[in-house]
């Protein structure tokens, strides 16, 4: 919103304190000030002029040159503008001076010199209207600077409309200036009103209002109005605050909205000479003042006429039919207060936000009707004089906001700013934005102005809030909190989901990913992916992407997919929650899992898949200290359903990997072996780890000796280790895998598993005798269990 | 006649030893000389036929020389093991020591390594680490942080509505009801989170991003305390005394309400690109928690107060990797993202 500080100063004289000064506080106190803008300050030089002679151009047909009366002497301009006329009274910028696109200079224009330019409202950045100079009806001075009789110099200020949007008392200039005078504490003026109580006696304008959604509705008539533009000042005022001038009635209620922050409308009294506010019903539609038909949506809140036609959008938009004209010389003034949430929705039904929806959606105060009304005829009576009061202001008051008096001890205050505030500054403070304010003892009762009590302040901690920011932050001094020794709780979960990245990232060489919460279903359809999803987005923006996602592999894959012609080796990684399921009552079963994709052109599935495997031991071993394996079970779809496995441990099942099935594989990209993990993060984390022990070492001498056994090609390593479990030595510490051989021509359907057995003793140097023994056990026991030993 | 062949062939060995060139000429000098059937072993064969007078200086002789042809060989050996290391340091070609390697380090999302940083900020300021579901209920999400039905707030939010009636949290203020519970009235938490708000995406608007929040209440907690708390943190995330502006502000789960502002870093407030020519950056949202927050977390507000404090946390993970465009963080686009390695 757009404050203008010459309106301001209407209302409190801000005089003496620089602009710098007026930001900085009303940023730290009120709201955010976003942008600043110092109008009149490129307009130099620019005096009203006379057009005495109109000659054509002889290079141009466009142009025109100009005689032009500016009191000290007569210029010869060369002019484009289409409207102009001998006779004429324009604004004219003498060269030396400027015009908001630049510094004006004696120049010639198709050959002919011109000294100085005829100016539009728009090159002065006072009005929009662009389409020729300005044509200037009322009485001036001939050589007189503008700035000397409009009010040209101003400062104009941008509030962040998000930082007020709980203040609708901060909607108009008054409010503002209320701010102002609380901040720099300066008395605020009264807005000066007209009485129309003296108006009582004539007939009331017919109201009923048939909606809960209508606070209040007051209206008033004026007939005999026979001036039809703005003044001047008011123009400029309404364009610098950032709207248009358009006739004088339209003006005025736009004009007193910016005062009051109250929207009004003007109808035209010869077509709604009666007001009944009802509901609509979802049929009906409206030819609003632009042009545009609309139907509000059932519930929405209407203006109509005696006879039920619409004749407005309540708090929205006028209508078409109903609207001023030039030939308007009476009207019926609308001052009122709707529901907030009845004209958001319908404004957002309809797709029509306005200055108007705008202020109401803030919850505004139904006492400012009469105010409102009040000060549009004494704005109107000081434009035109013959105007003539046609109702007694009328009124329908549906719904009352109730009063609201807190009880307050000054010294809560201090007790939650955190430093000593005097009870003085407090009710000084309160007095000043407003608050009535009476002391009953040890407390203060705090009765909340109209326009603060709508839903912006209830409870003592409102006016805390008040307070404290009148006191100004930068007065109050940080202290450090109350010191405390408690240690903290660490949830071990968190922890090791940092150390899980940073050893993925760091030993694993992969890059963690952020995905979406949701499934790219277009993707998992067209590469064969199957994945459930148990609940949906109700609107999701895209096609396609609405259910939310019960796995995180289908998401690395099309990670995968989306870089697979940048690289030969991609390593990605996320921890990421899904939805696994609903619980009998309908709730999301929510999970945090690991998932990882190793994939590449150069390794094979199996050299892929051990250091898969070796990662996620990695993890669970050093990270988490739980021992997990893997063992064959059912696992997903899009995995090989030969090479996929369950990732468990004693106690649990944490999930699966594998290689990617054939099918998935060859649709994403053939060139690439892949591999895929994904575990129950949170499950895996939270499983209680082992005690580490450190093995004791002995002091004497260890025997390694390897042997070759054949087995077959299809046996895996943990039927080889069931095979030799049996077998028992008192000198064998343990057996490691130090290689397997494979050869189709010289083994045929076996393997060489190339074992090193290590023997020693925890008191003695072995014997050549022992170690003797331990070779003819172990083959005696090979023999009887048919394992083939080889060379 | 021995005694002269003595020294003949000490004249032929100093002979020979000159002659030598390598290791194997070397050892052929030593068997010729000091071998098995050598000329030493030789002339000691010869012992017994030395008649007794000249035994002595015979014997004296031959050992003499011997050591001598002993040492001699050793110190060739050791010059020519010399000679050999010269010839390999001279014939040596330099590595060409400017050939780039590859750490095979992976990356993490950047998120991940500023979160980790300043999660160990807050918990060296004695705080919990506590964490959050994406998928919450209407009652958690905005009830419970004081934003009834029909509150503007809702629609301002853009929320995710889910088919059952459950929504993606459009705040890490979601968690504050289950933290206030488990952890309170005397408690100090933050919660990092993912949140979701449903709308278009651009260079500055992603619909999924990060938060992160926190909540420290007790007995007497006061504005005075949030702002030193506030100016303590913001001096450790960036690593120098930042000044600080509260402003007024408007959230419903608190009262008073603030935008807390920082001091440009970057240009110590003289307006750059990062903090958009302000001089201020707007990072982290607080207040005094609201008493109806309290209330619904199990916390009596006469007895006890607090604050809560937010962090735009994209906003800075953005700053502090000067990525211009908020998209790629949630991004599958592996050249942007395997820059970042693991550190910062």
């Amino acid at each position: 919103m757009k404050i203008s500080i010459n309106w301001i100063n209407d209302y409190v004289d801000l005089s003496g304190i620089e602009p710098d000064e007026l930001i900085k506080r009303f940023n730290l106190s009120t709201a955010e000030i976003e942008d600043v803008e110092y109008k009149g300050k490129n307009i130099q030089n620019v005096v009203f002029g006379k057009v005495i002679k109109v000659e054509n151009h002889p290079n141009s047909d466009h142009l025109h040159i100009l005689s032009v009366d500016v009191s000290s002497e007569v210029l010869q301009i060369v002019c484009g503008a289409p409207n102009v006329r001998e006779g004429m009274v324009t604004a004219v910028c003498l060269t030396g001076g400027s015009v908001l696109a630049g510094k004006i200079k004696p120049t010639k224009l198709a050959g002919v010199e011109s000294n100085g330019m005829c100016c539009s409202e728009a090159e002065l950045g006072i009005g929009s209207d662009d389409d020729g100079i300005m044509d200037i009806l009322e009485p001036v001075t001939i050589g007189q600077n503008i700035k000397e009789v409009w009010p040209v110099d101003d400062i104009v200020l941008e509030i962040d409309n998000k930082s007020i949007t709980n203040r609708p008392d901060l909607w108009g200039h008054y409010g503002i200036a209320r701010e102002f005078s609380a901040i720099f504490n300066r008395p605020l003026k009264q807005m000066p009103v007209c009485d129309l109580s003296k108006y009582n006696n004539l007939n009331q304008i017919s109201i009923s209002i048939e909606t809960e959604n209508c606070y209040r509705y007051s209206a008033i008539s004026v007939d005999n109005i026979s001036v039809k533009k703005s003044p001047r000042d008011m123009a400029i005022r309404l364009n610098y605050s950032g709207m248009r001038d358009i006739n004088l009635l339209a003006d005025l209620t736009n004009y007193v909205m910016l005062d009051l922050g109250l929207p009004m409308h003007a109808f035209d009294n010869k077509i709604v000479n009666g007001i009944r506010v009802c509901e609509a019903d979802g049929n009906i539609s409206m030819t609003t003042l632009e042009g545009e038909a609309h139907t509000p949506p059932k519930g929405a809140t209407l203006i109509c006429d005696i006879n039920g036609d619409p004749v407005a959008i309540a708090g929205i938009k006028g209508g078409l039919k109903s609207g001023i004209s030039d030939e308007t010389n009476s009207v019926l003034f609308e001052a009122a207060v709707f529901d907030s949430e009845n004209v958001r929705k319908t404004s957002r039904a309809i797709g029509l936000i306005t200055d108007s929806s705008q202020r109401y959606e803030k919850s505004l105060d139904p006492e400012l009707t009469f105010q409102a009304l009040s000060r549009i005829v004494y704005l109107l009576n000081n434009i035109d004089n013959d105007i003539r009061v046609s109702s007694s202001l009328s009124d329908s008051y549906n719904k009352k906001y109730p009063q609201i008096v807190i009880d307050l001890k000054p010294e809560f205050i201090s007790k939650i700013v955190g430093c000593e505030i005097s009870k003085e500054f407090v009710i000084k403070t309160l007095k000043a934005l407003e608050f009535g304010v009476e002391e009953d003892g040890e407390i203060l009762k705090v009765t909340v102005p109209t326009f603060r009590a709508t839903k912006d302040v209830s409870i003592k901690e409102d006016l805390v809030e008040e307070v404290a920011r009148l006191y100004g932050y930068d007065n109050i001094e940080p202290k450090p909190l109350a010191f405390d020794v408690e240690p903290q709780k660490v949830i071990q979960s968190i922890e090791y989901e940092y150390d899980t990245k940073f050893l993925l990232a760091e030993k694993y060489g992969a890059n963690e990913i952020h995905s979406y919460l949701w499934n790219y279903e277009d993707f998992n359809k067209q590469n064969k992916i199957e994945t459930k999803s148990y609940v949906s987005l109700l609107d999701s923006s895209n096609a396609g992407q609405s259910g939310i996602r019960s796995e995180l592999i289908p998401t690395l894959l099309r990670c995968l997919d989306e870089n697979k012609n940048s690289f030969e080796n991609i390593r990605v990684f996320e921890i990421g929650r899904v939805c696994s399921g609903l619980d009998s009552e309908n709730m999301c079963i929510e999970n945090k899992k690991l998932a990882i994709v190793f994939a590449s052109q150069k390794k094979s599935e199996f050299e892929l898949f051990t250091e898969l495997k070796t990662a996620i031991i990695d993890i669970a071993k050093n990270i988490m200290g739980i021992d997990v394996y893997l063992e064959k079970g059912e696992t997903v779809p899009y995995l090989h359903p030969v090479n996929s496995f369950r990732v468990i441990s004693r106690t649990a099942d944490y999930g699966y990997m594998g290689v990617l099935h054939p099918e998935v594989k060859k649709s994403i990209d053939k060139r690439f072996n892949v591999v895929a993990l994904e575990i129950d993060y949170e499950k895996l984390a939270n499983t209680i780890a082992y005690t580490k022990k450190i093995k004791s070492v002995s002091k004497y001498q260890s025997v390694n000796i390897d042997y070759n056994l054949l087995v077959p090609l299809e046996m895996t390593y943990e039927e080889l280790q069931k095979a030799l479990y049996k077998f028992k030595s008192k000198i064998l510490v343990g057996y490691s895998l130090v290689d397997i051989y494979e050869n189709a021509q010289s083994l045929k359907d076996k393997k060489s598993v190339t074992l090193r057995f290590q023997l020693c003793s925890n008191d003695h140097t072995l014997s050549g005798e022992e170690i003797e023994k331990f070779r003819s056990d172990f083959v005696e026991y090979t023999t009887k269990n048919k394992l083939e030993l080889r060379g | 006649m021995e005694i002269n062949n003595i020294n003949e062939t000490e004249k032929n060995f100093d002979e020979d030893a000159k002659s030598v060139k390598d290791i194997t000429s070397l050892e052929e000098v030593r068997v010729k000389y000091l071998g098995k059937k050598g000329f030493i072993a030789d002339i000691m064969s010869k012992f017994r036929e030395v008649p007794q007078e000249l035994k002595k200086e015979f014997g004296q002789k031959v050992n003499a020389l011997k050591s001598k042809i002993e040492n001699s060989i050793e110190e060739i050996k050791l010059n020519l093991a010399k000679k050999q290391i010269e010839f390999e340091i001279k014939n040596t070609r330099m590595f060409d020591y400017s050939l780039p390697v590859d750490t095979n380090t992976g990356s993490l999302n950047p998120r991940t390594i500023i979160q980790k940083q300043v999660v160990d900020i807050f918990k060296n300021m004695g705080f919990v680490v506590e964490d959050g579901n994406e998928i919450e209920t209407e009652y958690n999400n905005f009830e419970s942080v004081n934003v009834p039905k029909n509150h503007p707030a809702r629609d301002l939010q853009d929320t995710f509505w889910l088919s059952n009636g459950e929504l993606l949290k459009t705040q890490t203020s979601a968690a504050q009801n289950r933290i206030l519970r488990t952890y309170g009235p005397v408690c100090k938490v933050i919660f990092p989170g993912r949140v979701f708000r449903n709308e278009a995406l651009d260079a500055r608007h992603e619909n999924t991003f990060f938060q992160l929040e926190g909540v420290v209440v007790g007995e007497n907690v006061t504005v005075a305390n949030l702002i030193y708390f506030e100016k303590a943190m913001l001096k450790a995330l960036f690593k120098k005394d930042i000044e600080v502006r509260l402003r007024p502000g408007f959230f419903p789960f608190t009262e008073p309400s603030y935008e807390m502002d920082a001091k440009c870093p970057f240009c110590s407030g003289k307006g750059c690109h990062t903090c958009g020519n302000s001089g201020w950056l707007e990072l982290c949202p607080c207040g005094m928690i609201h008493p109806n927050v309290l209330k619904m977390g199990g916390i009596d507000p006469e007895k006890y107060n607090g604050f809560a404090f937010g962090l735009g946390f994209d906003r800075l993970v953005m700053i502090r990797t000067n990525l211009d465009d908020i998209r790629y963080l949630n991004s599958n686009n592996l050249k942007v993202m395997s820059q970042f390695k693991t550190r910062m």
